[in-house]
Order: C-alpha cells, then sequence, then structure tokens
C-alpha cells in the first residue's frame, strides 16, 4: 500500500496512507460538526483535501488569480522575537520591518507594535507610538494599522488592580469571581478606546486587535465593547478582531455583549457579534491537535472556519500560523504544511484572506 | 417512578446550573416528602450531566461551580433530614475524609463526608489538596476508614501512595481504604489494594456501613 508523507499535529515527519488519511479527514470534519453543530464536509470537498494532502509537491499553492488577502500581526516581532516567540532573532527597527514585508514578504497589510503587544502598556508610551507610526505612514504604501492583544490577564492581580478570577473560583467566591471578570473588561474597554482614538489620530489606517478572548469571555467581550466605541469614534478605522482559539472560554461564563452570551461561542458564532461591535474584517481561529495527523487537524479547521465564512456578515481572514488553522504546533511550521492548510482554506473554506 | 415530576426538575435545575433554581427544586422535592436520598441522586444524575457538559466544552467552570455550590447548599437543607432518617447516634465508624494532595475538587468528597455522618459515622473531613502525611497522622490516630477523593488522573496515584504508606507503617489492616471521584472505577481501586470504590457518595456510604456493622 502506497504510503504518502505527511505530518502529525506536532510536526513529526509520519506516513500514512490514502486510506488512513481519508479516514482521519472523515473523523476530523465530524468532530467539528458535533461540537460546532455545523455541517460537515461533503464528498467532493473530503475528495478535494485528500488530493492536497496526498499531492508530492512539497509545497503547494492556488491557481493564479485566486489568491486572498494576507494580513500579517505580531508587528515586527516575527523578525526580531526570538525562536521561542515564533521570531527569527533578527534585530531589525519598525520601519525597516513595515517595509520588508510590504516589499518583501507581499504583505498586503501590516501592523506597527509594541513589543509587549498588549493594550495596556501602550497607554503609558502612547506618544511615542503615535510618533513612530507618523514616521511610518509616510513611507509605507501598504494598509498599516496599530496591532495589540486586549490580554485582559494584565488587569488582574499581581499585575492589575482586579483580583483574579481563577483564584477566586478556587475559594467558591463566584459571585466576586464574575464581579472581578466584569470590572476588567469594563476597564479593557476605556484603554481600547483610549488607545485606539490616540493611534488613529497619527494617521493609523486601523487597528488589528489580536488574541481577542485570551484571558476569556469576559476579554473577548471587553474587546467588542471597546471596538463598538472605538468605532464610534473612529467611523472610518479598518477594525480587525482576531479570535484566540476556537471557542470562548467561559471564566466569567454569563457575560454578554448586546444580548449575546459569549463564553462557548465557536467561529462562526463569533462572527456575528464581531460583526456586531462594528469591526470590518474577523480574523477566525481553530486550534490544532497535536496528538492528531495533519489531515484530521486540517478537516476540522476547514470545517469550523467554512461555516464561519458561510455565515459571517463581514470578511473572514482565518488565522493561519504554528498551532492554528490544521498548521502543527511547532515553533517554524513546516512549509509543506503551512502551503496545504492555506490551499485548503481557500479553495474549501472560501476566505476572504490570510 | 415515584417522584418523577420531581426528580426531573432536580435534574434539569442542576443542568440550569442556576443556583436559585436548585435551592428551589430541592425545596419543592422536600415539600412534596420524597426522600433525602433520592433528592441527592436526581442531583447527583444531574452534576454527572453537568461534568459531561463541561468535558464537551459546552459549559465552564463557573457553571460546574454554581452547580456544585447548588449541590453542598442541599445538603445544608437536607443534612438534618438526613440525620433524623438515619435514627441513630450511635457512632459506627470513625473515617477521615479528604481529598489528595494536589487536587482542590472536593464536591464529591464533601457529599460523601456528609453522608458518612448521617450514616452514623464519626467523621474527621479534611478537605482539599491535604498532604499524605495527614491522612496517615488520623489512620494512626484511630480512624478506621479513609476515604480519599481525586478528580484527576494525575493525583489518583496518590491513593496508592498512602495505601503503600500503610502498608510501610503496619497500619493496613487497621483501616478500611475507600476511592472516589470521577477517574477512580472498581477496577484502578482494585489494582491499587483499596477496599471500596463507590461510584456515588450513597453508593460508598451504603458499602461503609456495611463494612462497619459486619465487623
Amino acid at each position: 500500500m502506497a504510503k504518502y508523507y505527511t505530518r502529525s499535529g506536532d510536526g513529526r515527519r509520519i506516513e500514512m496512507s490514502k486510506e488512513e488519511i481519508l479516514a482521519d479527514i472523515q473523523a476530523g470534519t465530524a468532530d467539528a460538526a458535533d461540537i460546532g453543530t455545523i455541517p460537515a464536509l461533503n464528498d467532493d470537498q473530503i475528495e478535494h483535501l485528500v488530493d492536497i494532502i496526498t499531492c508530492q509537491d512539497r509545497v503547494v499553492g492556488v491557481a493564479p488569480g485566486k489568491e486572498v488577502v494576507m494580513t500579517y500581526d505580531i508587528g515586527q516581532l516575527d523578525f526580531t522575537g526570538d525562536n521561542g516567540n515564533s521570531g527569527n532573532g533578527v534585530d531589525m527597527g519598525r520601519l525597516e520591518a513595515a517595509l520588508l514585508h510590504e516589499r518583501a514578504l507581499g504583505a498586503d497589510t501590516f501592523e506597527l507594535a509594541h513589543s509587549d503587544y498588549s493594550v495596556k502598556p501602550v497607554k503609558p508610551i502612547i506618544s511615542m507610538e503615535k510618533q513612530t507610526m507618523e514616521e511610518i505612514q509616510d513611507v509605507i504604501i501598504a494598509p498599516y494599522f496599530y496591532g495589540a492583544m486586549p490580554n485582559m490577564g494584565l488587569y488582574y492581580a499581581p499585575d492589575g488592580p482586579y483580583p483574579n478570577p481563577a483564584d477566586l473560583m478556587r475559594e467558591f467566591k463566584i459571585d466576586e469571581s464574575m464581579a472581578a471578570s466584569e470590572n476588567a473588561a469594563e476597564h479593557l474597554a476605556r484603554d481600547i478606546e483610549y488607545v485606539g482614538t490616540h493611534i488613529q489620530a497619527a494617521g493609523s489606517d486601523g487597528f488589528n486587535f489580536d488574541t481577542t478572548g485570551s484571558a476569556g469571555d469576559a476579554d473577548f467581550v471587553g474587546t467588542l465593547r471597546g471596538v463598538k466605541a472605538l468605532r464610534k469614534a473612529c467611523p472610518d478605522a479598518y477594525i480587525n478582531v482576531g479570535a484566540a482559539g476556537e471557542s470562548v472560554m467561559g471564566i466569567h461564563g454569563m457575560i454578554d455583549f448586546e444580548g449575546t452570551i459569549c463564553a462557548g461561542l465557536y467561529p462562526h458564532q463569533q462572527a456575528k457579534v464581531v460583526a456586531e461591535a462594528g469591526a470590518n474584517v474577523f480574523g477566525a481561529v481553530c486550534n490544532t491537535n497535536t496528538s492528531k495527523s495533519l489531515a484530521w487537524n486540517l478537516a476540522r479547521s476547514v470545517t469550523f472556519i467554512k461555516a464561519a465564512v458561510e455565515q459571517s456578515p463581514i470578511p473572514v481572514h482565518v488565522d493561519m500560523g504554528m498551532g492554528v488553522g490544521g498548521i502543527p504546533m511547532k515553533e517554524t511550521p513546516p512549509v509543506d504544511a503551512v502551503s496545504r492548510c492555506n490551499k485548503a482554506m481557500v479553495e474549501i473554506a472560501k476566505v476572504d484572506g490570510v | 417512578m415515584a417522584f418523577e415530576a420531581e426528580s426531573k426538575a432536580l435534574y434539569d435545575a442542576m443542568v440550569a446550573v442556576k443556583l436559585p433554581g436548585i435551592i428551589d427544586a430541592v425545596n419543592k422535592a422536600d415539600a412534596a416528602g420524597m426522600a433525602p436520598t433520592a433528592i441527592i441522586d436526581a442531583m447527583s444524575a444531574g452534576m454527572t450531566e453537568v461534568g459531561v457538559l463541561f468535558q464537551k466544552g459546552r459549559l465552564f467552570l463557573p457553571h460546574v461551580l454554581s452547580a456544585a455550590a447548588g449541590m453542598n447548599k442541599a445538603m445544608e437543607i437536607l443534612g438534618p433530614k438526613l440525620a433524623a432518617a438515619g435514627g441513630s447516634n450511635e457512632k459506627i465508624g470513625t473515617a477521615v475524609m479528604g481529598t489528595v494532595e494536589g487536587d482542590v475538587h472536593d464536591i464529591g468528597k464533601s457529599i460523601c463526608s456528609t453522608m458518612l455522618q448521617c450514616a452514623g459515622f464519626e467523621v474527621h473531613d479534611l478537605g482539599r489538596d491535604v498532604p499524605t502525611q495527614k491522612f496517615i497522622d488520623e489512620i494512626k490516630a484511630g480512624c478506621n476508614f479513609c476515604g480519599m477523593s481525586a478528580l484527576m488522573t494525575t493525583t489518583m496515584t496518590v491513593m496508592k501512595t498512602i495505601i503503600d504508606i500503610t502498608k510501610e507503617q503496619g497500619l493496613r489492616d487497621k483501616v478500611t481504604m475507600m476511592v472516589g471521584g470521577a477517574p477512580i472505577t472498581q477496577v484502578y481501586c482494585d489494582k491499587i489494594g483499596a477496599d471500596v470504590y463507590g461510584e456515588t457518595a450513597n453508593e460508598t456510604t451504603e458499602k461503609a456501613k456495611k463494612i462497619a456493622l459486619d465487623a
């Protein structure tokens, strides 16, 4: 029986037969369909996925004319960060990084980011960020945003003013835990409006909220409330909200955005509330299971993202990187897996961008 | 089935994870004359479903805690009635109860403690994340039943450690070792050399009571 070179979710090289790949694809799409209560891939889509995974070329791509928008997050950090920070350890300034992404890496948009890459630490240095934004806007052509994670964990003790909900839950103080989450969410929304409106005033084309909901449902809701305020203050800002995971973690459990309880929302549901908040683009995420194969993970991711694309009122740019979008969880994701996942997202999930 | 509507209401209230709703269902079932043990069994079934939904990502930790708070509240309401139903003030055994070191999940263990107490045991509930030595100290001090709880596969191995220490120190024959918790099974109980495994607090209590009365 012929074996095909492929990957496991942790990036290891493995070999699988076509039948094994097919079985994993069927199991992966069934898992997403079950968890998300969404349609599984049909026979044609599964066959297409088998073809993509069993293709013997090391790198695959889409047909000319089928390319999609490519948006980068994390700013210059993908160069300057070390390997543990998903970077390359190449030191450079933020201007050079922006121009390299625009002129050498084919980025359709790029962003300015602070090394802490979180909303809260930007507040005290906002005037310096504004100056850099203005300087880079003078020379860059591609839409240039400001990027940061909402990162609401920074608002909890010991880093912030509110007690840690996880600690309170351990003590069975459920009401106090929920109150801490709610207070932090309000604080985060205020900071987003402050940082967002200031950076827009310096000429930013928009704001990319990266890893929204990383501290749970209150982080997700706080960000959406901040986005709503930012949209009101800056009607022309191009706002991208990227998710932290395929499901919004319920640390609060009951907190809502405009009446929608956000704990447990999957990408197709997240897209709707993100649009309601006033974002222009939703960055959908599906997490990789490191114990499963590329075939299983990709089928599962494509199923989730396809549902999000079909139901989203706004364009969906799928998050494609280490440990998301079917791509193995590896500090330098293998290009064979990365290109296959991207091709599947464009051709089967029909994403608007990556 | 007797009290079918009350059982369903208790189950549904647990799965809805709203504390006022759980308390209301308990009070209504109690007022209707449903036995306290039957109320606890119906709630336990609901709690199991909460665990399944948590596992599937449909419910989250605050929801599980709300349901657990409902269980605890129910035990406060039903405790005196359980004791009265037990009908005996005579101590049939002394049990040390605790969630093993490294594990902070103590809902099931606390329910079991209450039920053992109601069944006539003197219970020394050490709480959660209990250092191994404390179990040994209590056995040395005279406890003839030792109940160990764990919710995680990473912590359930501590149960074996405690049993092994009782063997090393010549205490094993003086104590009935009881194990329970979500990952624990009869097979695991047998494997580590424990005496009693209970799927529910009720089952553990019944088994412990039988051993105590047969002794």
